[in-house]
């Protein structure tokens, strides 16, 4: 089935709805309650959040589908505070969180960039909020300290290779490295989404110009690629059979069309497979700090990472295991280019992007 | 109630002194206060931040320099004027013939053909955009495949991500421009000059070329100009068509500038060509139009009479129907099936039906039921805001209450002229931060969209303002009435049914708006336009297919339930 939703996802979301909507109703009978299994800690957090009663999360982690999940899940944990989730790619977020910035007036609570990059600069302009999540202990030990400061912490990782759609390209014909996308069969079949936009697409072009150089991506515009904007466009562009191979294909989101029925292969490529941590921040002087706490603890928890696993994505907690039959990364070579190699480098290669592509 | 019985009944009138002192001159002294505030000031204040630098505020002209001395910025210019050149045209090859074939012969069917050209102007372009890319991707396009498997090629021969492919689709949405301007003008002129015209030996196509059209050779040239500014002013089509297709416009590079560091100076400094094309267009339209004379249009109406086509007439049906096809029912049929589709490449099965899509939007998503009502909350507000603004302006210039009262009715139609993105980087850079700090509110977006559409109920209200003599509410005054006594119980209700007739025309594009709408909104004032742009990010087009329903249904009804009231609509005249 080739659906947008499958079957057991459906029942998820709505099991998740209706979860909503009872403990809403439950929530306006009844004096709100926290559950037996929360921390002190959470409870505390909790009770402080309900006066905020919502917070706005700015998220570029996942497609819009994982990411409202997520939200209703948090909603469905913590009766009373909703989750407004606005998912757009990371550039995008960043655009509007400086709007705000100019503007003096933070609309934003937690934003889950992609662009590690816009960490390093808030945190450089004391733009963010330092909080300790209780749960930053309890993650997986690859995602800890990511800032020793604490004022951002990874509460998403993914994975960057390539796929083929496979009714249009064989898997002998598949190339097995990035370099192969370099070759001139694949003029007008390659979709790449666009660094100015993803951050999971400008970590990838760090990486790329490290590994090869910036003539890999002129022989790639010569190849006259089809240029989106998130990294999920490619998905779309294979699916529909506009191109038939992505240079930028995030396991996530194309494993999950793949299960879905869509005719397609993802390929993890010899000289690595891009691994992406992508962190969140609470920002400083928001209007709802509690709450954002406590979806700080919530992005951490096991509950979140159950969500990311059923959406294919890298769990950060032990308790939770990677679905079976889906490579982890920790099943593949990765590679991922230094935190000041991409907060130098993104900007760069924008540049070098628009030049090149001319978009 | 008739004016000569009051006139005779003769009640004292007040003095000119006491006339002065009139209560109700506070009303339009802050009328007036609110129209510099919605117009001047986001324009002026657009102006003086094109030439400061960012953090000091001094004096400079470095954002000309960093917005002109680049090479893909001047390529993004030459190509929106490229655009809007090419829009132009098409839309006038689409727009005149079929306004004259309804106006002037008597090809069948008119009325369903009107209608489809209402429904090509109730579609906002993003969303014929969308529609487009499911027709003529070039691998995956329906019209693509069709060809394919017709042809047994191996390639399509529709590119829709391209200068042309974007052309058409602008140009689809906007020949309603077009035809409205001209098919009112033609319905103003009488058939006695195409009758000399023919007594002199003219045949009929010579007298449609050298006389017909001439005559209402001013109409057509407005609405070309209405199509060149709306396609180089907008920005959802080309986001969605010239990126991919690796070429930037205006709009498009206007939007870079706001990303980090956000460039408001950079971006005013580069807006100023919009400006300033559009007042060479008018300058242009002056200069063409010149002195000579087209008082054809005497409003006297001498007789009018269809002229009889024979089998042409089935010819101008077919050219009708092939416009209405390209610019409503092909993208229609496709955003239908694929918003109830599962996956929209696998086509028309009862297999791939869903309403996934629907529930997906209306229960799963955290946004899109506040998006949706933020949408035509804001846009009712602004049809009111706007009327009730643009009433009283058309009052005072029509009873010329305060001197210079033209500066006033000027200022109401100078927004026409403004492109919206530029609009909205003035209401940004005036209004978005302290001392108003208005970002992220409800009511910036509704004074951005008020202000963009106050030209439409400026025109509608000083139109029915004219219709109306004022010694009706002179009468009310000479028995004692105040002038808001008079304008309550005797203007207002003259006024009713085109208020009403109004209020739709600026309540159907204020619900689509996007390009102004795109630097102003916040998390919790998303409309529907915005949130459709931030889906179309991941390419999720069944999805944004849905949402793009929703908007046009709503709208519809919206709509509908406003033509019933007035019994009419603004195209579809009764006596067709």
């Amino acid at each position: 089935m080739t659906g947008i939703f499958n079957a057991t996802r459906r029942d998820i979301l709505k099991g998740g709805g209706t979860a909503a909507v009872a403990l809403g109703l439950g929530a306006t009978l009844m004096p709100r309650a926290a559950r037996a299994d929360m921390t002190p800690h959470e409870k505390e957090l909790y009770e402080a959040a309900k006066k905020d009663g919502q917070l706005t999360w700015y998220t570029a982690h996942s497609d819009d589908v994982t990411a409202q999940a997520l939200g209703r899940k948090f909603e469905a944990l913590y009766p009373g505070i909703k989750c407004n989730v606005v998912r757009t790619t990371a550039q995008v977020a960043f655009q509007r969180v400086s709007q705000e910035l100019k503007a003096g007036a933070m609309q934003v609570d937690v934003l889950s960039s992609t662009d590690i990059g816009h960490y390093v600069y808030l945190k450089d302009k004391k733009l963010l909020e330092k909080y300790v999540p209780e749960n930053s202990s309890k993650v997986l030990d690859i995602y800890k300290n990511y800032d020793p400061d604490g004022y951002y912490f990874v509460t998403s990782a993914g994975m960057i290779g390539m796929s083929t759609n496979t009714s249009k390209v064989k898997p002998a014909d598949a190339p097995a490295n990035w370099t192969g996308l370099d070759d001139s069969k694949w003029n007008n079949q390659i979709a790449l989404g666009h660094p100015a936009f993803s951050g999971y697409v400008g970590t990838w072009t760090v990486m790329m110009r490290k590994l090869y150089g910036w003539p890999f991506f002129e022989k790639l515009a010569k190849n006259n690629p089809r240029v989106g904007r998130s990294i999920n466009d490619t998905v779309t562009l294979l699916n529909s059979g506009e191109s038939s191979i992505a240079g930028t294909a995030a396991q996530n989101s194309t494993v999950e069309s793949l299960k879905k029925g869509n005719p397609l292969a993802m390929i993890y490529p010899t000289d690595g497979t891009v691994l992406i941590l992508a962190p969140s921040g609470i920002m400083k002087g928001v209007k709802h700090p509690n709450a954002a706490r406590l979806f700080m603890e919530f992005l951490m928890s096991v509950d979140a990472s159950k969500i990311w696993v059923e959406h294919f994505t890298e769990t950060m907690r032990a308790e939770v295991p990677p679905l079976a039959g889906v490579k982890s990364a920790k099943d593949v070579k990765t590679i991922r280019p230094s935190v000041e190699e991409i907060s130098k480098g993104i900007p760069e290669v924008i540049k070098q992007w628009r030049e090149t592509f001319g978009v | 109630m008739s004016n000569e019985s009051i006139t005779i009944a003769g009640a004292p009138s007040r003095g000119g002194a006491l006339r002065r002192l009139d209560p109700s001159m506070l009303l339009w002294l802050v009328m007036i206060a609110a129209l510099i505030f919605l117009v001047a000031s986001p324009i002026v204040r657009l102006l003086i931040s094109s030439f400061q630098e960012a953090e000091t505020g001094r004096l400079t002209l470095a954002n000309y320099r960093d917005a002109y001395f680049n090479v893909r910025h001047l390529t993004a210019l030459a190509n929106s004027i490229e655009l809007g050149v090419g829009v132009a045209v098409l839309a006038g090859l689409f727009g005149v013939p079929i306004a004259w074939a309804i106006s002037r012969t008597d090809m069948p069917l008119k009325g369903l053909v009107r209608i489809l050209v209402l429904g090509a102007f109730i579609t906002p372009p993003y969303l014929g955009a969308i529609g487009w890319i499911l027709l003529a991707g070039p691998n995956s396009g329906w019209l693509n495949r069709l060809w394919i498997a017709a042809t047994g090629e191996a390639h399509g021969i529709f590119n829709i991500y391209s200068m042309p492919g974007l052309i058409l689709v602008v140009a689809v949405t906007s020949f309603p421009y077009v035809f409205v301007f001209t098919n009112s003008a033609l319905d103003l002129v009488s058939s006695e000059m195409e009758d000399a015209a023919q007594i002199l030996g003219a045949g009929r196509l010579r007298t449609v070329f050298r006389i017909t059209l001439p005559l209402v050779f001013p109409a057509i040239l407005g609405g070309l100009i209405i199509s060149f500014l709306e396609a180089i002013s907008l920005f959802g089509a080309p986001a969605l068509i010239a990126l991919p297709a690796r070429f930037n416009v205006v709009a498009t590079q206007l939007w870079q500038f706001f990303e980090y560091p956000v460039r408001v100076e950079e971006a005013a400094a580069f807006a100023m060509p919009l400006l300033v094309i559009t007042i060479a267009m008018f300058a242009l339209q002056r200069f063409l139009l010149g002195r000579k004379g087209y008082a054809a249009v005497t409003g006297k109406g001498g007789e009018r009479r269809m002229i009889p086509l024979g089998p042409w007439r089935w010819v101008m049906l077919g050219y009708s129907f092939f416009v209405c096809a390209l610019s409503v029912l092909l993208p229609m049929t496709v955003l239908l099936q694929a918003a109830f589709a599962k996956a929209w490449g696998r086509g028309f099965s009862l297999e791939n039906l869903t309403l996934a899509n629907f529930r997906y939007l209306l229960f799963d998503q955290t946004q899109a039921r506040d998006t949706i009502i933020n949408t035509f909350v804001y846009a009712g507000a602004t049809a009111f805001v706007s009327i009730a603004l643009a009433l009283a302006i058309a009052y005072v210039v029509s009873r010329k209450l305060v001197p210079w009262a033209n500066v006033l009715g000027f200022l109401c139609m100078a927004p026409f002229v403004i492109p919206g993105i530029v609009l909205a980087i003035g209401f940004y850079a005036a209004y978005a931060p302290p001392p108003l700090a208005l970002y992220g509110t409800g009511t910036i977006l509704v004074l951005a969209f008020t202000t963009r559409y106050l030209p439409i109920a400026y025109a509608s209200s000083s139109a029915s303002m004219r219709s109306i003599n004022h010694e009706m509410e002179e009468a009310v005054r000479i028995l004692g009435g105040g002038r808001l006594l008079a304008i309550r119980k005797v203007l207002a209700p003259l006024l009713k049914k085109s208020l009403a007739g109004a209020w739709i025309l600026v309540f159907i594009p204020a619900a689509r708006e996007l390009s102004s709408a795109i630097f102003l909104v916040g998390p919790n004032t998303r409309v529907i336009s915005v949130m459709l742009f931030d889906l179309s990010e991941e390419g999720n087009f069944e999805v944004l297919a849905a949402l793009g329903v929703i908007l046009l249904v709503a709208t519809l009804a919206i709509a509908a339930i406003g033509f019933r009231i007035i019994g009419r609509d603004f195209m579809l005249r009764r006596n067709v």
